[in-house]
C-alpha cells in the first residue's frame, strides 16, 4: 500500500513543476528559479526524490513478478529484474545529465 | 455488449498509458527531481553554479521533449494510481467522482504544460 501512496509525490512534483512554468510564463524566469531555490521546495524535492525512488524500485520489482523473462530453460526472478533495471536507471540518469547539461 | 467492449478497450488503453507513465516516472523523474529541485538550488554537480534548470525548458528541443514526456507521463501515472488507491481504502462509492477529478487534473495539467512549453519556445512548432 505504501507504493500506491508514493504515487502522490510523483503527481505532486509534476503539478509543482507545471506551477513553476506558469510563474515563468506569467512573470519572469527568475520567478521560476526562485521557486526552485525556496527552502520549502528544496525540502519537498528531497522527500519527492526519496518516494519517487521507492516507487521506481518497487515498480522494477513488480515488473519482474508480472512479466518474468524466459532465458533458455530458466525464468528470471523479480530481484534480477530489479538489479538490471537499477543499473539501467543509473545509465539513463547519467545519459540525461550528459545529453542535457554536460554536453 | 458492444458498449462493454468499448469500455474494456478504453480501460486497456488507459492501463497501457499508465504503464508507460510508470516507466517514465521510474527512469526519468528521479533525475529530473535531482537536477531541478536539489542540484540547482544547492549548487551540486552537474550545475556547480554555472547553468540553471531553465536551460532544460528553453535550451534544446531534446530538453523540451524531456520535460514534456517526464512531467506529462509522471502526472498521468501518479494521479491514475493515486485515485485508484483511494478507491481501495474505502472510497469505492466515490469511484466515479474520483475518476472524473483525476482525469480532469491530468487533462488540464498536460494541456497547460504543452501550452507553457510552446509559449516559452515560440519557434518550437517550426522545428
Amino acid at each position: 500500500m505504501i507504493r500506491e501512496w508514493t504515487s502522490l509525490f510523483v503527481a505532486l512534483f509534476s503539478l509543482v513543476y507545471i506551477y513553476g512554468l506558469s510563474l515563468w510564463v506569467t512573470g519572469s524566469r527568475s520567478a521560476f528559479l526562485n521557486l526552485l531555490k525556496n527552502p520549502a521546495m528544496i525540502a519537498f524535492s528531497f522527500i519527492a526524490l526519496i518516494f519517487t525512488l521507492y516507487h521506481a524500485v518497487t515498480w522494477f520489482y513488480l515488473l519482474g513478478q508480472v512479466v518474468p523473462m524466459k532465458i533458455g530453460k530458466t525464468t528470471s526472478k523479480p530481484w534480477q529484474a530489479l538489479a538490471v533495471n537499477l543499473v539501467l536507471l543509473i545509465v539513463v540518469s547519467y545519459l540525461v545529465i550528459w545529453l542535457l547539461v554536460l554536453r | 455488449m458492444r458498449e462493454a467492449h468499448k469500455v474494456a478497450r478504453l480501460h486497456a488503453i488507459l492501463w497501457g498509458i499508465f504503464s508507460l507513465g510508470g516507466m517514465i516516472a521510474a527512469f526519468l523523474l528521479p533525475v529530473m527531481i535531482y537536477l531541478t529541485g536539489i542540484a540547482y538550488p544547492l549548487g551540486l554537480w552537474p550545475f556547480n553554479g554555472s547553468r540553471d534548470p531553465s536551460f532544460l525548458v528553453t535550451g534544446t528541443l531534446l530538453g523540451v521533449l524531456f520535460v514534456f514526456v517526464t512531467v506529462a507521463g509522471s502526472l498521468f501515472h501518479g494521479i491514475f494510481r493515486f485515485q485508484s488507491a483511494l478507491t481501495e481504502v474505502g472510497l469505492l462509492r466515490l469511484k466515479r467522482g474520483l475518476e472524473a477529478v483525476g482525469y480532469l487534473i491530468i487533462f488540464v495539467g498536460i494541456v497547460l504544460l504543452a501550452y507553457y512549453l510552446l509559449v516559452l519556445n515560440p519557434s518550437l512548432p517550426a522545428l
